[in-house]
């Protein structure tokens, strides 16, 4: 008896786990061209941008911070998008992992060149993490490096 | 499913929920194998005809060595392969390239990796780097030929520690010896729970004295440096070499540091480039570059976003780094300047990088005839409107090479200079 309750337990265990990753993850492809849409939708609202990879260990550090902080800031407008050359599947783990699976993610579907990051901010050199913030007046700042989440949630208040 | 469960007794609660849970599983999986599957689909349903092959028109990073013949030898990663070809006449052609390796979406494309190729007589040797675990923990291998590139071994890991390793750089020695440098996430890893835990990477070397079959000790030069740059390495004229890689200063500073190691293998100390004062845990993907000159003289550029200054920054020392010159700006101050390459030979110092003003991406040239001194106006080199490798620098004897990759111009080595 306690070993069949053993096995129902990991059973259920990976069933739901599964069921929680399967139901969960919620990822688009970007490609060049797509900014002007991407930020539009920011409609005169605080819009947040963040770029991540998952082979940058300074954003896989960050990334579980930013579940933290849509969890806690529900209303506030954050898209992700990853731009390492990585199997989807890898990118829906982090995004499980960091609690991130229903957030609005993206992925990049061609290549990460010079083209598309001028489109996206012409100072850009490829550096990540790096978040791209868009205000109520479409005025647009870059934020290099791991974001302060305080300064972050006080930019959303502006 | 009723078969595999066949021998299950029915009768307990338990069981049954177990076949409850054990029914439920297939489902979910099934539906998660679905739902993979759709990911993948709407994927593909968009994106554009990307070149995926392996062939050199679809690679990301090419590497190339000239024998002292003018052989070329060329190594690039592309659609999960890496692969190399000859050519007997500066790249024009090549010879039917050999996959040596694959590893499909594992393969390390990052912005600054690229595979290494040095080559002596007969023996061809290259390194890269793949990711060998779900958390991104890397590993790098060696294949060799020894008949010319006609056969190669099967890849296997060079570095015996089993943490984590990247981004190799190989110089090979006059006397056929192979430097090996990499970033090392060893000392990293064995920080990891401790009241010390440490971020970022180390700089690793190591020798071999047979071709690369051995490399042995693996020495760790500095254990504070960044995880995600290539390192840049030259040898200089006294049986010496030196590298430069952005280190991590006491207070999280990310600036740059060279290293000496002297003809006796005997390592230096670590030297400060610049006061850049970069202080950010951020991924650059953008590595230095170094040349030694005759004199001794380190020429050294680099990329930083710091505080103090930003873009691509030169600078040289007269004392195997213990002081270096003040940084000069590389490129147009408002441009997109990027992926700084130098070479001397004598007191020769050829300095190459990219621009890309929104529209075309060029390879500007500046050189130096006298230990850097003094500099030539810049020049635009080759232009391509499409993705770019970085651009590099080769010599044959006194004929310096550019060698530059692109998607829409394909494989391109060209004739730049010749030392005076």
């Amino acid at each position: 008896m306690k070993k069949s309750l053993f096995i129902f337990g990991i059973f259920c265990t990976i069933v739901f786990s599964n069921l929680a990753f399967a139901q969960a993850v919620t990822l688009k492809p970007y490609q060049k061209g797509d900014w002007a849409s991407l930020t539009k939708s920011a409609n005169g609202q605080p819009l947040a941008i963040h770029i991540w990879g998952v082979t940058c260990a300074p954003c896989m550090k960050e990334m579980p911070k930013w579940g933290k902080f849509l969890t806690k800031n529900k209303s506030d407008r954050v898209i992700f998008l990853q731009v390492d050359d990585v199997p989807v599947s890898v990118i829906e783990k982090m995004l499980v992992r960091a609690n991130l699976a229903q957030a609005n993610n993206y992925y990049l579907a061609t290549s990460f060149d010079e083209y598309l990051r001028y489109e996206i901010d012409p100072k850009w050199r490829g550096e990540t993490p790096i978040t791209i913030l868009i205000d109520r007046s479409d005025k647009v700042e870059r934020v290099v490096g791991p974001i302060d989440f305080s300064d972050l949630k006080k930019w959303f208040n502006r | 499913m009723m078969n595999l469960f066949s021998h299950l007794p029915l009768n307990t609660f338990a069981n049954k929920a177990i076949l409850f849970c054990a029914i439920s599983l297939g489902a979910v999986g099934q539906t998660l194998a679905q739902m993979d599957h759709s990911s993948h689909m709407m994927a593909g349903m968009t994106k554009p005809s990307a070149c995926e092959g392996a062939g050199l028109e679809c690679a990301n990073a090419a590497t190339p060595f000239l024998t002292p013949d003018g052989k070329l030898y060329l190594t690039w990663t592309g659609g999960g392969a890496v692969s190399v070809a000859q050519s007997s006449d500066l790249g024009k052609t090549f010879s039917t390239p050999i996959r040596i390796a694959e590893h499909g979406k594992s393969l390390d494309t990052g912005g600054d990796a690229r595979p290494q190729i040095v080559v002596k007589d007969e023996h061809i040797f290259v390194t890269y780097a793949f990711f060998k675990d779900t958390h991104w923990n890397a590993q790098i291998n060696k294949v060799y030929s020894d008949d010319g590139g006609k056969t190669f071994s099967a890849p296997v890991s060079i570095v015996k520690d089993s943490s984590s390793q990247r981004f190799p750089s190989m110089l090979l020695e006059p006397n056929g010896n192979i430097f090996l440098s990499w970033i090392d996430k060893r000392v990293v890893a064995a920080s990891k729970n401790t009241p010390n835990e440490m971020l970022g990477g180390s700089i690793a070397y190591s020798f071999s004295g047979d071709g690369g079959v051995h490399f042995s000790p693996e020495k760790i030069a500095n254990k504070d440096s960044c995880e995600c740059c290539r390192i840049g390495s030259s040898l200089d004229s006294k049986g010496g070499l030196a590298f430069v890689y952005r280190a991590i200063f006491p207070g999280g500073i990310r600036d740059h540091a060279s290293q000496y190691i002297d003809g006796n293998k005997k390592l230096g100390p670590i030297e400060r480039v610049s006061l850049d004062d970069w202080r950010s845990d951020v991924c650059p993907h953008q590595g230095p570059t170094i040349a030694i000159s005759d004199a001794g003289t380190f020429h050294v550029a680099w990329f930083t976003l710091a505080a103090k200054r930003q873009g691509v920054f030169y600078a040289n020392s007269h004392n195997q780094g213990a002081s270096y010159s003040e940084p000069e700006r590389v490129g147009h101050a408002d441009g997109n300047v990027s992926r700084p390459y130098l070479l001397a030979i004598g007191s020769n110092v050829w300095l190459v990088w990219k621009e890309f003003d929104g529209t075309k991406t060029t390879v500007n040239m500046k050189v130096s005839q006298d230990d850097g001194n003094t500099w030539t106006e810049s020049k635009v080199l080759a232009e391509t409107s499409a993705y770019s490798d970085h651009p590099l620098l080769i010599r044959v004897n006194k004929e310096v090479y550019l060698s530059w990759l692109t998607r829409d111009e394909g494989y391109r080595l060209t004739k730049i200079g010749v030392a005076q």
